[in-house]
């Protein structure tokens, strides 16, 4: 199989890497030794497999490694860049919103997206953004109450800044 | 399995990479359809072509006589969100919401969407109520097909496999009023076992015209038209004959979402509770 | 161990996860990360036939494909493993086929590659002739079918009760349980009334979002095994049994689990990655899709016919049960969910007369084993929705029904075991409240009916089993836990550092827990069945106050008094001049149990009873069929919770599991092929199919034996939710349904009576 070289920025930093066609976003992650994005159903339904490409959120099981190419990626690895872990992140630790964790980046990652799109989801927003993101623990009460915690934390760091 | 992925920067490359003869080069938008034939074993191309560097296939506009034209490579979820959607059509808008997830909404392309003709699929039967238009460039030249007449059978379309979709058009709605009723059976998030789209335009309880489509529980997006020549010509109170027409007149497919019998009462019901939702709701 | 009047600081502490952090940043360390050099990928090729002989496999084609380093066969595998069958009940199950195969989708040969994709394109190209068998599917129809899944019964040596069966032919009875207490049909003669019912359950599979994963690594003349297991102890004691060798000899190791449910007890991959490890002495990779999941293991279908024999005043006065568990194709675990759970058959109801007969079937389906509940879900769907049909039939309200017969503390359960620390009638109390059982309901209008219903089942634990904890103390007064209960999710790393804490007065965040490694961490039965919090708990606590006692008597000949928690390294540096030595606290516990009689009867049948109860709000959508869970009320008795939080998301997590059993979830197979083996079209809940209202009630009741007074939760959410619902729907609606799951369209087709 043919390997291609490719250019990206991984949580800031920029990468080259040889890639197969078939090979997935998650595929290559795993080869970085990026773990926190992981496959679980492989068909785009659990979101365990969630990253950030160009600030977006990708399903890294369905999306080819090749098209990374030029452009920026961020996984759950890079949120606690500084030392600090994320509104959400800590948000999910104070709520409780995981068992195993297997699942957790993803819902993570999705929820950083929707509090940055509407920074005070209903609950009813939250089902509907969270709908492909799969917790077999069913943690979805905490979780439910990590959005709004997290949202309420993000709102009083924003406070504090102004 | 090897393929070669290809990324053209214009139309013209990218038509010219394809081949009316070699259906195992395709044209691949989001991807997130054609990657789950691949790993499925279902598809294995010879050749993808991404469209998602061309430029100009993208954006959504409205023209002066207020019809939509929505780039091929608009993403589902930019459609989602665009204000212009939300004020003209709300009805795709809302539909999106509940269409897969948001992260395969954020790759899909709606001419993925439109182009896959897979039966259990929200768009096909909703565009078709709103009857809108596909707009279709090859080597050849251009070409409009409606999105009711595209999907002609189990994942078959009247694409040719050198042709591409390059824009989406929804004519201005005007006095139109239209839902769409997604019916899930196995949970709530989960492809469409029944999809209804109406269409209406009325002025309060008296219709004027009617569009009718059913999809997902049929091998293709259904017209009803026994359906809405009923209630075109006998009004709301033709409407249990309609949906009895409808249950009779449309086959039903058995499949992993649930018994023909089953889903051809829950179109019954649907289509009622569209029917009245509209004109409930524009009173 | 009575020390209910104790205050505690560490455990009853809602601390978050000690793993929380690493499981936010995505660091946990799941098998699944593991890469080890220079390991090479193993892909199956699976059975397409339900039941066959195999007459041949080519994998020439297979093996000459660039990039493939070995295809193995069940053949090459006796060069490695001359007996290559295991299992904790059975020594049923090949390493892979030999001879036959038994169900589709069953391992007949492994591709090794380096690459995880060349091995599963070669595995294409394997191509395996089959003489075709009659197949059986139904577990009603194994009882008497000419189709016999297994020529011959091969009890595992392990199971003294189980000799008998030891080369029985010419049945797919694995194994039959009875139980008589009293005297049933002279009660049944003289009844006011007798009601029968029969009901069924479908099968699942666990999903756990972490496929099952295994790793072996050759090392000298030992084996490392890397296993997202449950039962690390048993799958170093099987591998070493099937490869002839001292256990010592086998090392296994267990990072965090992404979920395990019951999927991944006893042995799955690891005896096929060792034996393939050992063949092509390399390091060998085997991880399933989630689809090869649904191949591998699954949840029990049963048939479960119940009568009950009940006099004028609404008591029942006997009950008669068989059940039929449909094993699948290997026995796994199933004779010890027969056995163990089959004799809770008749609910937690004060019975004086009962007749109990469970029946573990062989089919050609995929084999069943352990899924939260042990069994325990099928039956209390069952006995459960018989009793709202009785007391529906005698025009009782169905908790009044409940009250009547309810099992109390003192009073005797059919195996002769007499309850105790089981608080059945407070969890059902405490559910009527939450509830508002007796307040006014609305129930719904037009074609949107609303109704309601609450269920309560119970559990023994699984006995006797054994674990066995270390504790130590270091010279700087640091201390660390090595234990091999697996910590899947169900916080038990946390929990048992909780009781560390508290015996040696340290905070939990400072003990560090070591992950199950056998090299290390002492034995212990399984993960399984929620003994760990009771067992394991008991274990640490001993291994605990072991640590402080030899702390204490340090102290002491030193002339100090007791160790003041902080002092522990003077007392060390004291000891032994310098920060300098070791104290090693061991624990072991084995609970008191007599093993039941050739009736089936014991006194001390469990070391603890678990109880759980849901009741739940629905509405039904006549003219669909489609119903929306409104609220949903779990209660269990957990003993003394030991880190409440922990504990109230396993009670939601383990109901709305079982909501998906109820409500969806379903293999479905056809020619015994699973036709759904996918998250896209086996649906497991998702966040908008949960109720908006969700409670979870710890009923506080204090277990004497267990530590600090704690008892098993995993489970107990699971118990009434089936049946709730189904009460829920029939008071809605007015149909009843007696087989999960129950679909929108079940509920159309019970409504409008047009089957397909
Ligand atoms: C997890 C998941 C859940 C889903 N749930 C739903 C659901 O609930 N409802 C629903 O309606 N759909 C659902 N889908 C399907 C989804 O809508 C489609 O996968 C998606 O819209 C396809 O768009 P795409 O751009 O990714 O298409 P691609 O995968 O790129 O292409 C799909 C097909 O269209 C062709 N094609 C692509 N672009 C063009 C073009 N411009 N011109 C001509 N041909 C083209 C391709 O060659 C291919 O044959 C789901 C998909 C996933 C992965
Ligand atoms: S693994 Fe990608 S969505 Fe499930
Ligand atoms: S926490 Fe286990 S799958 Fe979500």
């Amino acid at each position: 199989m043919t390997k291609k070289p490719i250019k990206f920025v991984l949580n800031g930093r920029e990468v080259q890497a040889f890639v197969s066609p078939d090979d997935s976003v998650v595929d290559l992650l795993r080869e970085l030794d990026h773990f926190g994005a992981r496959e679980s159903c492989g068909q785009g339904l659990c979101g365990c497999c969630t990253v950030l490409i160009d600030g977006v959120s990708v399903t890294g099981c369905l999306e080819l490694a090749l098209l990374l190419d030029g452009k920026r990626i961020n996984t759950v690895e890079g949120l606690d860049a500084d030392g600090q872990l994320s509104a959400v992140q800590q948000a999910f630790i104070d709520t409780g919103a995981f068992q195993c964790g297997f699942c957790t980046p993803g819902f993570i990652l999705m929820i950083e997206q929707l509090l940055d799109e509407n920074p005070d989801p209903t609950d009813d927003e939250a089902r509907d953004y969270l709908s492909g993101n799969l917790c077999r623990c069913a943690a979805y009460p905490e979780i439910l109450s990590a959005v709004r915690n997290a949202a309420m934390k993000r709102k009083t760091a924003q406070g504090a800044d102004a | 399995m090897s393929f070669e992925l290809i990324s053209p920067n214009t139309l013209r490359d990218a038509l010219d990479l394809l081949d009316v003869d070699d259906p195992s080069i395709r044209p691949f938008s989001g991807g997130t359809a054609l990657r789950l034939m691949m790993k499925s074993g279902v598809f294995s191309p010879s050749k993808l072509v991404v469209l998602r560097g061309i430029p100009d296939l993208s954006g959504i506009e409205i023209s002066d006589d207020g019809s939509l034209t929505i780039g091929a490579l608009s993403t589902l979820a930019e459609v989602e969100t665009s204000a212009l959607v939300a004020r003209q059509v709300p009805v795709l808008a809302g539909a999106l919401k509940h269409l897969s997830n948001r992260r395969v909404r954020n790759v899909a392309r709606i001419g993925g969407a439109i182009a896959h003709g897979d039966p259990h699929m929200d768009l096909p039967p909703l565009l078709s109520a709103l009857n809108a238009e596909v707009i279709v460039e090859s080597r050849n030249g251009r070409r409009h097909i409606a999105v009711e007449d595209l999907v002609i059978g189990y994942y078959e379309t009247l694409l040719e496999p050198d042709e591409l979709i390059v824009a989406l058009r929804i004519p201005a709605q005007d006095d139109w009023h239209s839902a769409y009723r997604k019916v899930t059976a196995r949970s709530a998030d989960d492809w469409p076992a029944l999809g209804v789209a109406t269409s209406i335009s009325h002025e309060g309880k008296e219709i004027r015209d009617i569009r009718l489509v059913v999809g997902a529980a049929t091998e293709r997006p259904t017209r009803l038209d026994i359906s809405e020549g009923v209630l075109r010509s006998e009004g709301v109170a033709g409407l249990p004959r309609a949906v009895e027409a409808a249950m009779e007149s449309v086959e039903v497919m058995d499949d992993s979402h649930g018994s023909a019998t089953w889903k051809k009462a829950l179109l019954g019901v649907e289509l009622r509770r569209s029917v009245e939702e509209i004109l409930g709701r524009n009173a | 161990m009575g020390d209910k009047t104790m205050t505690t600081t560490e455990v009853g502490r809602s601390l978050p996860r000690l793993e929380a952090r690493q499981k936010v940043t995505g660091r946990a360390n799941y098998t699944h990360n593991l890469k080890l050099p220079g390991m090479v990928h193993a892909k199956v090729f699976r059975s397409t036939v339900p039941h066959g002989k195999i007459l041949s496999i080519d994998t020439a084609e297979a093996a000459s494909y660039p990039g493939v380093a070995a295809v193995v066969t069940g053949k090459d595998i006796l060069d490695v493993v001359p007996e290559p069958y295991y299992g904790p009940a059975f020594h049923d199950q090949p390493i892979l086929a030999l001879n036959k195969v038994r169900y589709v989708g069953e391992p007949v040969a492994v591709v090794l590659a380096d690459d995880p994709r060349i091995a599963a394109e070669a595995v294409e190209l394997i191509d395996a002739v089959y003489e075709e068998l009659p197949a059986v599917y139904d577990e009603t129809e194994a009882m008497t079918s000419d189709a016999v899944v297994h020529d011959e019964l091969k009890p595992a040596g392990t199971f003294p009760d189980l000799k008998h069966l030891n080369g029985r032919k010419d049945t797919n009875i694995a194994l039959d349980f009875h139980l008589k207490q009293g005297h049933a049909d002279a009660a049944f003669a003289s009844a006011a009334h007798v009601f029968a019912h029969s009901f069924q359950t479908q099968q699942t599979m666990h999903t756990p979002m972490e496929p099952i994963i295994s790793l072996a690594e050759p090392s000298g003349d030992r084996l490392i095994i890397h296993t997202a297991s449950q039962s690390p102890s048993f799958v170093r004691s099987e591998v070493a049994r099937l490869l002839g060798w001292s256990e010592n000899r086998v090392q296994v190791k267990v990072g965090h689990l992404g979920g395990g449910f019951g999927a991944k007890l006893y042995i799955k991959l690891e005896a096929l990655v060792a034996a393939l490890a050992l063949l092509c002495r390399r390091p060998v990779r085997l991880s399933l899709s989630m689809e090869e999941q649904f191949y591998t293991i699954s949840k029990h279908a049963s048939t479960f016919h119940i009568k009950s024999a009940v006099d004028k005043d609404g008591r029942i006065t006997a009950r008669k049960c068989e059940v039929l568990w449909n094993g699948g194709a290997y026995a796994d675990i199933g004779p010890r969910v027969t056995q163990k759970s089959g004799f809770t058959a008749t609910g937690p109801y004060d019975i004086a007369a009962a007749d109990i007969d469970s029946y573990a079937l062989y089919t050609n389906r995929p084999p069943a084993g352990a899924l939260r509940g042990f069994g325990i879900p099928q039956l209390v769907w069952a006995y459960e929705s018989h009793t709202d049909l009785i007391a529906r039939e005698l025009g009782m309200d169905p908790v009044e029904f409940r009250r009547r017969n309810i099992l109390k503390d003192g009073r005797p359960h059919v195996t002769g075991t007499v309850m105790k620390d089981a608080a059945i009638d407070a969890v059902l109390e405490t559910l009527a409240e939450r509830m508002r059982w007796s307040e006014p309901f609305d129930r719904g209008e037009g074609t949107v009916k609303r109704g309601r219903g609450v269920a309560i089942g119970f559990k023994a634990c699984v006995s006797p089993t054994t674990s066995v904890a270390t504790v130590t103390v270091a010279a700087d007064g640091s201390v660390t836990l090595h234990h091999a209960t697996v910590d899947m999710g169900q916080g038990s790393d946390t929990a048992m550092a909780q009781i560390v804490a508290e015996v040696l007065g340290v905070r939990t965040e400072e003990i560090r827990v070591v992950d199950p490694d056998t090299d290390v961490t002492p034995y212990d039965m399984a993960t399984l069945g929620s003994r760990s919090t009771f067992h394991m708990g008991n274990a640490v606590r001993k291994a605990a106050e072991h640590a402080r006692t030899q702390l204490d008597d340090m102290a002491k000949s030193l002339g100090m008094a007791e160790t003041a928690a902080g002092r522990v390294k003077e007392v060390f540096r004291r000891t032994y001049g310098m920060q300098a030595g070791t104290v090693v606290g061991v624990g072991t516990y084995i609970p008191e149990y007599v093993s039941p009689n050739e009736d089936g009867l014991s006194d001390n049948v469990t070391p603890f009873w678990m109880i759980g109860g849901t009741g739940v709000e629905v509405e039904v959508d006549t003219e669909t069929g489609r119903t929306k869970l409104l609220k949903m009320v779990n209660a269990a008795d957990l003993g003394t919770a030991l880190n409440p939080r922990i504990v109230e998301t396993q009670l939601s997590g383990a109901a709305i599991m079982q909501l998906g059993f109820t409500v969806s979830e379903e293999m479905i197979l056809d020619g015994g092929q699973v036709t759904n083996a996918s998250l896209a079209d086996y649906k497991i809940p998702g966040i908008k199919d949960i109720p908006p209202v969700i409670e979870n009630c710890i009923v506080d009741a204090h277990t004497e034996t267990g530590p600090f007074g704690a008892k098993g939760v995993g489970e107990s959410a699971t118990f009434g939710v089936s049946p709730a619902v189904a009460e829920a729907i029939q008071d809605a609606c007015g149909v009843r349904l007696t087989r999960l799951p129950m679909t929108a369209e079940a509920i159309f087709h019970a409504l409008h009576g047009d089957k397909k």
